[in-house]
């Protein structure tokens, strides 16, 4: 009875609230270079931005990266689009992060969430999980897990998003 | 102003702190209160244990360690129990030429109590103190680090049963038989419903134990559950409702060939894993135990034992 | 004191009562945040779902659940509004998974809060999460997959103090289960940016940090002197500078003993922990170099009591997390009583157009870790006992060590493939508890191969071999699991589809009736924030650890169905 309940008011609140689009939570994270920084301040000039939580010990995470970094710089030549790479690592494996990023070429805006602040704020139990996010700061699409291709589908939203 | 309570709350924090320098021991031991009538307080610990569990050793040591402070207050009880620590190793001189763990300490009271508790199935060794909070949001199967405080809480309670036992033993009777009447008293206002449950213990069994590194042959195995002369779940006092001063009278006649015989029986043919060997019984080390709980909560309110001798 | 626990047992019985109470007000409360946050704030949150069936299988030791049917759920609700932000967690388990305790038994919302923010200042009244440093004296946190979840009920305050000065203070107890730890903490941590917060330009960036605990339980004694309040503390220190990357951490705990009545189960010797790690890179290169030992440096919210539900420091586990099943079979498990670890790790990346590189590059990844005991075990000290084991003494007993190399390379459009060669020692007896010479310590050589094709858009096959050789390096009496072998096909198709078959066989074990398959199917379906997934087969049994933390999870056979989902 009172799962019935809860499956029901929840249904009742995405129906209530799925027409908005949601801005991102104020929360602090930490940039490589030690800096506290408020993910309410990310900033592409307009250009949508594409968030997405991963971790150094995630294969499928890694996979998409490396996949979307061979055509970074054709989506940004096309649609302005930033990547933001958000690392869940703990500090087991935070140390990592850095110079795996740095040896792979990827040209992403990499930021750190240790406590996991960022991911509970938006709803990320499991990684890879991707968001869109438009040119004034709103979630307009959002992609749980990677399947091999799923970079195309991103980047067809992305260009969506940029011919509104 | 909101400035400065993050800041205050910050220095508050800092105070709290105590590194205690040696000597450790105190030397102030607190006697124990004689209470108004003519019973104390007795504690029963039931010590989940098992003779491959080698940190099970420390369990039994705390619990003599408690015995030496709290003296004949505290009851120890030894249930082998849960096919994990106390299964028996196959009899076997090619694979087990030392007899190592072949003896079967296990019974069928000891394996329905565990598996009613939820005990051996979360590890070992936990213990319980006179069954406190099975009905509370907190566990009732406590790590032997907790037990001496909770002993000191439940010597805190008002005794609300006198029990005392009787073992008789005509010349007539034979050399194992033995007449067992229990004589207890209700001394406060009770309100639930009671049950008497009485067992056998056998204290002093020398066999082999795992003790941390160790595979101990001569391990000296302290109030092992033997038998239960009640269901597990013990017998009525009374029929109708118990007032103050009501006393009853339970009287069980035994053999112990015939118990023994049983756990033989029952470790061959029920135990997963058992071989029989659950025999040589050592009359002269034999104790009654028996207890009142409080079947609403299964708390034990009193627990008393005595020498089969 | 006796009536102080009374009238806590009346109010966590009167708690749990009103459990449907507190549960039908959180509900309109929510009902009327979102009907008013039509203009204003918003909702979000996420579902996750977890049933496993479970039949006997006496081949593998696979128990049959008395409820047949398991179920693990949880359902997060936030909702956010300006400075405001409200949340909380329904969890259900009916009854819990095998792997998981059974602690975890029946509903509730164990899990609630609110956030506001004012002028820098963030009070949070309710759960929260939290962790100084790098865990070394504190860390609460949630690990879904290993059933962890020590989150604080509490206070927490932080502030922005000035320019790159920013401190952190709680009180609150620690989650166990449905209920909460008896002991009571204090925090406080305070993170200073030097370059910032003095307007130092400079190339190279200092942060100082410093963090205090302390933790409340009443106890006494009748033999023994027992602190009630038993403080930790740490000072921690990161440089950058350019590719560099220095960080160090010390933590110091006083003295911390059971409440126990024998002497020998009394330590009063104090515990400490240093982690330090080096980290150079650059494009195309990077290397990080760790080490940390440890001493005596278990922190429980109730100290006489076992179980990782009651940990609550985090002591980073030096060696690198493996993601292939057979990488995982033998997982280091970091011991806060004690250890002295290493670490190193080293990336590259071979260029496109080098020999090696070929036409994308090829990435490599080595890492090596090796993680042993201190001399005699950890500190101890009581009246009759000072002991305390040298500082840097890698001669002693080994634990665990790893040494790998990770190849990953795309030869063209089609083919992808990343591969592993790996070998490990794993101190069987020691990291689970048996007694010496039981299993001994095992040494394992892995290799992997998971190779990608790209069949068409949208369309990859993707083969995952896998083979690990064991041997015990010593004799024992047991024998171990012995040469596994395992094959996985994966075929997906982008963006909604997968489907995924995979064995495992135990081909060298020495007992030949245990030389089994573990077969496994899986289907998922993924759409947009949502997961669905079903599989069917066996589970071994074996030891799961996340981040060095780890539990037993028992051999199965059964269906299991999974959906996640957010929104």
């Amino acid at each position: 009875m009172k799962k019935a309940l809860i499956i029901f008011s929840t249904l009742f609140l995405i129906a209530n609230t799925n027409a908005q689009e949601k801005s991102l939570p104020n929360i602090e994270v930490k940039t490589l270079k030690g800096k506290t920084f408020n993910i309410q301040d990310l900033d592409n000039e307009g250009s949508p931005m594409v968030m997405s939580f991963w971790a150094t010990w995630c294969k499928p995470c890694k996979k998409e990266l490396n996949a979307i970094a061979e055509v970074y710089e054709d989506w940004q030549d096309e649609t302005g689009v930033k990547l933001i790479a958000i690392s869940i690592d703990d500090s087991r494996s935070m140390s990592k992060v850095a110079p795996y990023v740095n040896s792979s070429d990827w040209e992403y805006e990499i930021y750190l969430d240790q406590n996991s602040d960022l991911k509970r704020a938006m709803g990320v139990s499991t990684v890879p999980h991707t968001f869109l996010i438009n040119g004034n700061g709103k979630i307009v699409w959002n992609h749980k897990g990677y399947i091999d291709g799923d970079e195309e589908k991103l980047f067809e939203e992305i260009q969506n998003l940029v011919s509104k | 102003m909101r400035k400065f309570i993050p800041i205050i709350v910050f220095a508050f924090i800092f105070s709290s702190c105590e590194v205690i320098e040696g000597p450790y021991m105190s030397d102030s031991v607190n006697p124990i209160d004689t209470t108004t009538n003519n019973y104390v307080k007795n504690i029963l610990i039931e010590d989940f244990t098992g003779h491959l569990c080698k940190n099970c050793p420390d369990a039994a040591s705390e619990l003599e360690a408690i015995q030496s402070v709290y003296g004949s207050q505290i009851i120890g009880l030894a249930i082998h129990s849960g096919t994990t620590f106390a299964r028996s190793y196959p009899i076997d001189p090619v694979s087990n030429p030392d007899d190592k763990f072949i003896y079967d300490f296990r019974t069928m009271w000891g394996e329905e109590l565990d598996v009613f508790f939820e005990v051996s199935e979360n590890g070992l060794p936990k213990g319980m103190i006179n069954r406190s909070d099975y009905n509370s949001s907190g566990d009732h199967r406590k790590d032997f680090g907790q037990w001496s405080s909770i002993v000191a809480d439940e010597l805190d309670k008002e005794v609300k049963f006198g029990i005392d036992i009787e073992v008789i033993q005509n010349s007539n009777m034979p050399s194992d038989q033995f007449d067992i009447i229990i004589n207890s008293e209700a001394v406060s206002n009770v309100q639930n419903n009671h049950k008497l449950v009485v067992c056998i213990t056998e204290n002093n069994i020398t066999n082999w134990q795992k003790d941390g590194d160790i595979d101990n042959p001569t391990y000296t195995h302290k109030h092992v559950l033997r038998s239960f002369l009640t269901p597990t779940w013990g017998d009525d006092l009374s029929s109708e409702e118990i007032n103050i001063g009501d006393s009853f009278s339970n009287a069980y006649t035994i053999v112990i060939s015939d118990l023994e015989d049983f756990n033989i029986e029952h470790s061959e043919n029920t135990l997963t894993l058992g071989n029989g060997n659950s025999g040589g019984w050592d009359l002269s080390n034999l104790y009654v135990l028996a207890y009142i709980y409080d079947i609403s909560n299964y708390e034990i309110l009193q627990v008393e034992e005595k020498s089969l001798f | 004191m006796g009536m102080k626990k009374n009238y806590l047992k009346k109010y966590k019985t009167l708690f749990r009562n009103n459990m449907k109470i507190r549960f039908v007000i959180f509900l309109l409360t929510f009902f009327a945040l979102s009907s008013y946050s039509q203009n204003s704030g918003q909702i979000s949150g996420d579902f996750s779902l977890n049933l496993q069936s479970y039949v006997e299988d006496e081949a593998i030791n696979a128990q049959a659940a008395d409820e047949v049917i398991l179920n693990n759920a949880f359902l997060n609700l936030l909702y956010s509004n300006k400075n405001l932000t409200i949340g909380l967690r329904y969890e259900s388990y009916l009854n819990a998974l095998l792997d998981y305790d059974s602690e975890f038994r029946g509903n509730g919302i164990p899990y609630r809060f609110a956030t506001y923010t004012i002028d820098g200042l963030e009070i949070t009244a309710g759960n929260f999460y939290e962790q100084f440093g790098s865990g070394l004296i504190f860390r609460s946190y949630e690990e879904k997959g290993l059933g962890i979840d020590n989150s604080m009920d509490g206070i927490r305050l932080k502030y922005k103090l000035g320019k790159g000065i920013n401190i952190k203070s709680f009180v609150g107890k620690s989650r166990t289960y449905f209920t909460y730890a008896e002991g009571i903490f204090r925090g406080a941590d305070l993170e200073v940016d030097i370059n910032e917060s003095f307007n130092f330009e400079n190339e190279t960036k200092y942060i100082i940090g410093s963090s205090f605990i302390s933790r409340y339980e009443e106890r006494s004694n009748p033999i023994f002197e027992i602190p009630q309040n038993v403080a930790a503390y740490s000072g921690r220190l990161n440089i950058i500078s350019g590719g560099w990357n220095y960080f160090g951490e010390y933590a110091h705990k006083i003295n911390d003993p059971i409440n126990s009545l024998q002497e020998s189960e009394m330590n009063y010797a104090s515990g400490n922990a240093f982690t330090s790690s080096i980290t150079y890179s650059q494009r195309g290169f990077g290397v990080t170099a760790e080490m940390h030992r440890v001493d005596n440096m278990l922190f429980l919210s109730e100290r006489e009591r076992t179980g990782k539900a009651y940990i609550m420091n985090y002591i980073p586990t030096l060696s690198k997390p493996h993601a292939y099943t057979l990488l995982a079979i033998y997982p280091c498990a970091t011991q806060a009583m004690g250890e002295l670890g290493i670490q190193l790790d080293v990336f590259y990346k071979f260029k496109k157009g080098t020999p090696l590189g070929g036409k994308y590059g090829t990435k490599v990844n080595f890492n090596f870790s090796r993680i042993n005991g201190l001399e005699g075990g950890n500190s101890m000290l009581n009246d009759n006992i000072d002991f305390s084991p040298k500082l840097f003494d890698f001669s002693q007993e080994l634990y665990f060590s790893d040494i790998n190399l990770e190849i990953n390379k795309k030869i063209n459009k089609q083919i992808s493939y990343n591969a592993v060669f790996a070998n490990q020692t794993y101190n069987k007896d020691f990291l689970e508890g048996k007694t010496p010479g039981e299993y001994g310590t095992i040494n394992s050589t892995i290799a992997v191969l998971d190779l990608s094709y790209k069949i068409k858009k949208g369309h990859t096959i993707r083969f995952e071999t896998q083979a690990l050789f064991a041997k015990q390096l010593e004799t024992a009496t047991n024998d171990e699991e012995g040469d596994w072998l395992m094959g996985l096909v994966e075929y997906t198709i982008s963006p909604n589809w997968f489907f995924a078959f995979q064995d495992m066989y135990n081909y060298g074990n020495e007992n030949e009736s245990k030389r089994l398959h573990y077969t496994n199917i899986n289907i998922g379906y993924l759409k947009g924030s949502t997961r669905f997934e079903i599989g069917y087969g066996k589970k071994r049994e074996g030891i799961f650890c996340v981040g060095g933390v780890c539990k037993l999870v028992p051999s199965s056979n059964g269906l299991n169905l999974s959906i996640t989902s957010s929104f």
